[in-house]
């Protein structure tokens, strides 16, 4: 069997309802929009982890910020009787993510965490992906980016630099998931509930953002994502994201 | 009277010189370009011979690569554990000499890397150890080189022939290497 073929059934099984279940592990999360205050904490801390370049004033007037993770704002009435509101915004890492079909290099695809996975290597850049993805979640690099001196300091070396041509999305701090697999592997146990923050989480000061592991039913996802206001953005599209939103009341 | 060779040769003589000249720089170029400018064995700052470290002596790698074992790089041991020996073994001769230089200016020696592996592959000495994966396997008989080359080709081909051949779990998956 060749390579592609392999790839190809591999990707018919992951697509399959219910293969989560199958597996260790399926990263997910649970973001409580009672408790956002909007205060982009989680939006610096991923620039700060994952490498994101700033485009500059032009860069984003014309459309071509990177963002993993974002901060959407609405006004709900009018003034006097106004109330704002505010969804943190992320790649959903759905379950049938519309963006994996369309790519025509697999560039993309579900891994056996339950992970949506962006391949830099593999992109030649068609942008479909962003163009079907319901959530707007995935910047294009248009330019290479560099950091002037002494900025490149700060970069983070489990993070790669993505270069101009490739698109990028939300990883789920995939270095701090790998770290943890690693320090449960050589003790022999699984990765424990709350041991994997990715930075969004883990800068949070109301604690908004919980990540972990929805197979396990004791984590504290599992049972926050049983609670009544829970919802999943454009549910209707059945995407099945990842991401449970507890409904702002 | 000018005095010259080729007038005297004919064409297919000549052909054959060119040829044969040209075979023999060819030859020493790339002899000079393999032993002096390859990436993949470099001159290092000290002529340090893991022959007779790890060979004759038979010092075993994770003596001066300690963090191997428990780390993601294997490490490079700090001058100071180079100067423990050498105080007393093997003074006085040349390269030992630029070693106690570098050790009285307190820098680092600044060795070249001859297994580098680019900016998005995450590597894990300490998984591929535990694993029980010999060091010989990626580096080659380190400890039969004078100086060290580099034998593998370091690419995904590579790697991922030992990944499918070992059953590695999760081995194939991308994010498990790329970052």
């Amino acid at each position: 069997m060749s390579d592609s073929d392999s790839i190809k059934e591999k990707w018919k099984k992951y697509r399959n309802p219910g293969y989560q279940d199958k597996f260790d592990y399926s990263w997910g999360m649970v973001i409580d929009l009672d408790r956002c205050t909007g205060c982009e904490a989680c939006v610096t801390a991923c620039q700060a982890e994952n490498n994101l370049p700033i485009v500059g004033e032009e860069g984003f007037r014309s459309g071509r910020e990177i963002k993993w993770i974002r901060i959407e704002r609405y006004w709900d009435g009018e003034y006097p009787d106004i109330k704002l509101r505010f969804i943190p915004m992320l790649c959903q890492h759905c379950d049938n993510a519309p963006c994996e079909p369309v790519c025509p290099v697999y560039a993309t695809y579900h891994n056996q965490d339950g992970l949506n996975v962006q391949v830099y290597n593999r992109c030649i850049g068609t942008r479909s992906c962003a163009a079907y993805c319901p959530y707007d979640a995935r910047s294009f690099n248009w330019f290479s980016f560099t950091w002037d001196k002494p900025l490149d300091e700060q970069l983070n070396p489990d993070v790669t630099v993505r270069e101009k041509g490739v698109m990028e999305k939300c990883t789920f701090c995939i270095q701090r998931i790998r770290q943890a697999k690693d320090t449960a592997k050589d003790q022999n146990r699984r990765v424990r509930d709350g041991e994997v923050q990715p930075a969004c989480v883990q800068s949070c000061p109301t604690q908004a953002l919980v990540f972990g592991d929805r197979n396990d039913p004791d984590s504290a996802v599992s049972k926050l994502a049983q609670n009544p206001r829970g919802y999943q953005v454009l549910k209707e599209l059945n995407t099945n994201p990842s991401i449970i939103y507890l409904k702002n009341l | 009277m000018s005095i010259s060779v080729l007038p005297a040769l004919d064409a297919s003589k000549k052909a054959v010189g060119i040829f044969v000249v040209g075979l023999i720089a060819f030859v020493i170029g790339y002899w000079v370009n393999r032993n002096y400018f390859s990436d993949a064995t470099p001159v290092q700052p000290i002529e340090f011979s893991h022959r007779i470290h790890a060979g004759e002596n038979q010092i075993p790698c994770m003596y001066c690569h300690l963090y191997a074992r428990s780390s993601r790089v294997a490490g490079v041991p700090s001058v100071h554990k180079c100067i423990n020996c050498h105080k007393v073994i093997a003074t006085g001769r040349a390269e030992i000499n630029k070693l106690f230089n570098y050790w009285n200016e307190k820098k680092p020696i600044p060795w070249i890397k001859v297994h580098d592996l680019p900016d998005f592959v995450y590597f894990s000495h300490k998984r591929h150890v535990r694993g029980g994966v010999q060091c010989q396997t990626c580096h080659g008989p380190v400890e039969e080189m004078n100086r060290v080359t580099r034998l593998a080709s370091l690419q995904m081909g590579w790697c991922l022939e030992c990944h499918r051949a070992k059953k590695v779990e999760n081995g194939r998956d991308c994010w498990t290497c790329h970052k």
